[in-house]
């Protein structure tokens, strides 16, 4: 039987990274005693996944954990006890048990909702149409390591359009993101080809990111939920 | 106030976790009458592996209306954003500027951290000098194995506690949210009148220091009638009866000690005379192996970490270690957590029980014999013979290492080139020996050497250190000599040896070179990439001080030390004789199983040796405590190793000599 639970990366932690965010969760797992399955060997490992890897500084309400089990426990008691051992900033909002073999989480995400607040209130509107009307938007990633290697995307195939609005002194952007078997893009780099390609300003590196929800797509490009939630909290 | 550390700051920094708290386990107190920062003089991951915060962590806030947060040394590249933006260095709990505590606590670990505590005050908001704190600023209070010479920073802290806290920082605590609910009667000065009647606080603003014309002191007096002439330590009697965290803050990064620390005594009885922390520490008292049992039990269900790690100042002397591993390793076998020692003692026992608790894994063994020859031994009083070294490493490559690390110190009282050669020598042997057992070469021997640096209270307060052209010479000598094959040598940076010297001996007339070094950007001394040797040279030469006077200089035999109104009760005499028989190569026997060796602690403290070896331990027998005092009181001495059968016990603690 595996586990998988729907948790939170709140603003109070954004910013551990995702390795600390993945120690913290078998922490937490072994602090609320779930029965887990642990890998043969002299060193075992507790057999756990995260569905995706989050960038450091990024809120998310989607972030899925899943669980190998050496024995079967009731879901909705699991989840409540899992909920006590973590930290403040990761809360439990849906549960479900599969088979163990069923497939990873992370193959079945298809697209991922976000939305970013930048402390920043210049002309947007004519940007958002331009996106939104374009056939392609280009945008040139750079590789982290080798500095020569640029890859080239489209942007418009991972996010088909978007939506801002405008407050006193903030703009909040809000859009959907294709996650395909090769990967996806990163929200941040919306902002970069927003400013490239439109000249805006857009302060990057002050944008609070904020992944709303992760989801499967059908054929017919029907949102579904990742999980067959038992449990969901608000 | 501008306390908010931005998105795009933490984005900018290494490690941003440091700065933003939430830790499963920490406690957030948003009302409370008194609030203390705990402040730990370096990075994140150094003090969060500090067990004494973990310790007065828990036992603060289990106080009614007082709150403990935690406050760390901000990196290099965070300073540097904070200071562009004017932001205030804040606890990582309900993120209070240091300034609006009540209390600010430094522990003083380490000199090279002293002008992180200048920059932690200064970004916090507070006044760094105490002369010119106002009275709406928190006190600052300094405790930690420095403590017992904290005079180099005399200048900026307004009180210290002496020895360990659980007793003293409550007492402390309580006297403050008294004065503070009575309107602060007497301001400042009022409360620091009042603090400085709990037994073990110092205040330095209470002392005037004399100085001859040589320099020296020629006294340290009180120049209030409410300072004692000397203040001595605080010490738990029964650790078995103070508070042990058993829900400690679980980190989410990786921090230097990673793992549960469960200290199984406090002190050391061995007696090696290059030690400080084997004097402070005194006398030995034991943890009874059930209550560590069950502390260990609560901590893993409470932190689900995967380690145990038994720390203390020499392990393997544990009295029922032996039984205690065994139960400990079935106890948590199927939860999956190891159990770990931070250091083997030099004997076949030691690895009997690294075999225990690393199972397989072969990393490699790591021992101190700490000088190279047998005579540097003796004059440390190591008490370790090569024997003993090569039976140990044998038992090791017996049952299959094949590394081992060797920790050594260059730079001893009456060292000649020959004993710092001996250290290459005997890793030799080592490998001689690998190759006698295994019938194989390709034994991996590191030598790490560090440079010795002379501290107050141990036998050695009395002897120069080493030049740095001394320290890079014999750091010379031992680079050519391990120049073989599968022999790596490590050795410390001698510069940074030099400036510990200056402050760990030093004087009040430190704190101006202090503050100078500290305003011209001088912090992370403790880290070798920031540590800029000539700008302390500098520092001090524009105070009009010399390094030389006390670093390198023969101390007489009747001198006036700064530091000897602070007393963690070890007898001068004691150390005289002791520093007397080093030059003499003559050993002082261990004291924990009987022969007191007259250093002064118990009787003084009133607090004997617990030691629980002289009968086999057996937990289920183990159900009555009966308590130590009882014991005494009912002449048992017979099953307990504890120290009642010396001279003039119990009694209460006597005056410095
Ligand atoms: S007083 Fe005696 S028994 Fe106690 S620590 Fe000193 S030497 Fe050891």
């Amino acid at each position: 039987m595996k586990l998988r639970f729907q948790i939170t990366k709140e603003k109070e932690i954004r910013f551990i990274s995702h390795l600390e965010y993945v120690r913290t969760i078998g922490r937490a797992i072994r602090r609320a005693k779930l029965p887990a399955a642990y890998s043969q060997g002299f060193n075992p490992h507790m057999k756990y996944s995260l569905a995706s890897a989050l960038g450091v500084g990024v809120v998310s309400y989607a972030e899925f954990v899943e669980l190998e089990l050496a024995e079967p426990v009731n879901p909705l008691a699991a989840a409540e006890a899992f909920m006590k051992a973590l930290p403040r900033g990761i809360r439990v909002l849906a549960v479900d048990a599969v088979e163990t073999n069923a497939p990873a989480l992370m193959s079945v995400a298809g697209g991922a909702e976000y939305r970013v607040t930048i402390p920043w209130t210049g002309d947007i509107a004519s940007a958002v149409d331009d996106f939104n009307r374009a056939e392609t938007v280009m945008f040139e990633k750079q590789a982290p390591k080798a500095k020569e290697k640029v890859k080239k995307i489209d942007v418009k195939f991972y996010i088909s359009d978007l939506s801002a609005i405008k407050r006193e002194n903030e703009t909040e952007l809000h859009f959907h993101c294709r996650i395909t078997h090769n990967g996806s893009m990163k929200a941040v780099d919306l902002l970069n080809t927003l400013n490239e390609q439109y000249g805006l300003q857009l302060p990057v590196e002050k944008a609070d990111i904020e992944r709303l929800d992760l989801y499967r797509v059908d054929e017919m490009g029907n949102r579904w939920p990742m999980l067959d939630s038992l449990f969901e909290q608000g | 106030m501008n306390k908010e550390l931005t998105i795009d700051m933490l984005a900018a920094v290494k490690k941003p976790a440091r700065y933003t708290g939430g830790e499963f386990g920490s406690i957030y107190k948003e009302e409370a009458e008194v609030r203390i920062a705990l402040a730990f003089p370096d990075v994140y991951e150094v003090g969060m592996s500090y067990l004494g915060f973990k310790i007065l962590y828990h036992l603060v806030n289990k106080m009614d209306g007082i709150a403990a947060e935690r406050a760390y040394a901000p990196w290099i590249d965070m300073e540097q954003l904070m200071r562009e933006r004017n932001v205030t260095l804040t606890t990582l709990e309900t993120k209070k500027a240091l300034s609006e505590c009540d209390l600010v606590g430094f522990t003083l670990q380490y000199e090279l951290s002293y002008t992180n505590i200048l920059n932690m005050l200064d970004l916090g908001g507070v006044s760094v000098l105490a002369a010119e704190r106002g009275e709406e600023e928190p006190f600052v209070v300094v405790g930690g194995p420095c403590v017992f010479n904290p005079e180099p920073l005399a200048d900026i802290f307004d009180f210290a506690i002496l020895g360990e806290g659980e007793e003293a920082l409550p007492e402390v605590l309580s006297c403050y949210q008294g004065w503070k609910r009575e309107g602060r009667p007497g301001g400042r000065k009022g409360f620091l009148h009042r603090v400085v009647k709990i037994p073990g606080v110092y205040v330095p603003s209470f002392y005037d220091v004399s100085y001859n014309e040589d320099n020296t002191i020629q006294s340290v007096t009180p120049n209030t009638p409410d300072a004692p002439a000397t203040v001595t330590k605080r010490v738990v009697a029964d650790l078995n009866k103070v508070d042990f965290p058993t829900a400690p803050v679980v980190p989410f990064g990786e921090i230097v000690h990673d793992r549960i620390m469960l200290e199984m005594f406090r002190g050391c009885s061995r007696g090696c005379r290059f030690c400080h922390a084997g004097m402070v520490y005194r006398p030995v008292r034991e943890r009874r192996p059930e209550v560590l049992r069950e502390i260990a039990h609560k901590q893993v269900d409470n932190t689900g970490y995967e380690e145990i790690s038994l720390v203390s100042l020499s392990t393997a002397d544990y009295s029922c270690l032996g039984p205690f591993l065994d139960e400990m390793i079935a106890d948590f076998k199927d939860r999956k957590v190891s159990v770990s020692l931070p250091s083997l003692r030099i004997d076949a026992f030691s690895v009997d029980v690294a075999k225990k608790v690393q199972a397989v894994r072969k990393s490699g063994l790591t021992f101190a014999p700490e000088a190279g020859s047998q005579r540097m031994r003796d004059v440390i009083n190591k008490g370790v013979t090569e024997e003993d070294l090569l039976h140990a490493v044998s038992a090791a490559f017996e049952n299959g290492w094949k590394k081992v690390k060797l920790y050594f110190m260059i730079g001893l009282p009456g060292e000649t080139d020959e004993d710092v050669l001996a250290i290459a020598q005997l890793a030799r042997k080592v490998q001689w020996k690998f190759k006698e057992i295994t019938g194989k070469g390709g034994c991996q021997v590191t030598v790490s050497a560090s440079s010795f640096v002379p501290k107050p209270y141990t036998a050695f307060q009395w002897a120069p250190q080493d030049t740095l052209e001394e320290i890079h010479r014999k750091q010379g000598l031992l680079i050519e000599a391990t120049r073989l094959k599968n022999i790596t040598f490590q050795y410390h940076d001698g510069q940074t040896s030099i400036m510990e010297g200056v402050f760990a001996r030093g004087d009040r007339r430190l704190g101006k070179a202090l503050y100078l070094a500290w305003q011209r950007g001088q912090r992370f001394d403790g880290w070798a990439d920031v540590f800029d040797f000539d700008r302390w040279q500098q520092a001090l030469k524009d105070c009009g001080l010399d390094p030389d006077f006390y670093s390198h200089r023969q101390r007489g035999e009747g001198e006036v030390f700064p530091w000897e109104h602070l007393q963690p009760a070890v007898n001068r005499g004691f150390l005289a004789n002791e520093y007397k028989k080093a030059q003499k190569e003559i050993l002082t026997p261990d004291c924990r199983q009987g022969n007191c060796n007259g250093c002064g602690v118990c009787q003084r403290l009133g607090v004997p040796v617990m030691d629980w070896g002289n009968r086999s331990y057996d937990a289920s027998k183990e159900t009555n405590f009966v308590s130590l005092a009882e014991k005494m009181a009912g002449g048992d001495n017979c099953s307990y190793s504890i120290a009642t059968q010396r001279p003039g016990l119990p009694g209460k603690g006597g005056s410095a000599e």
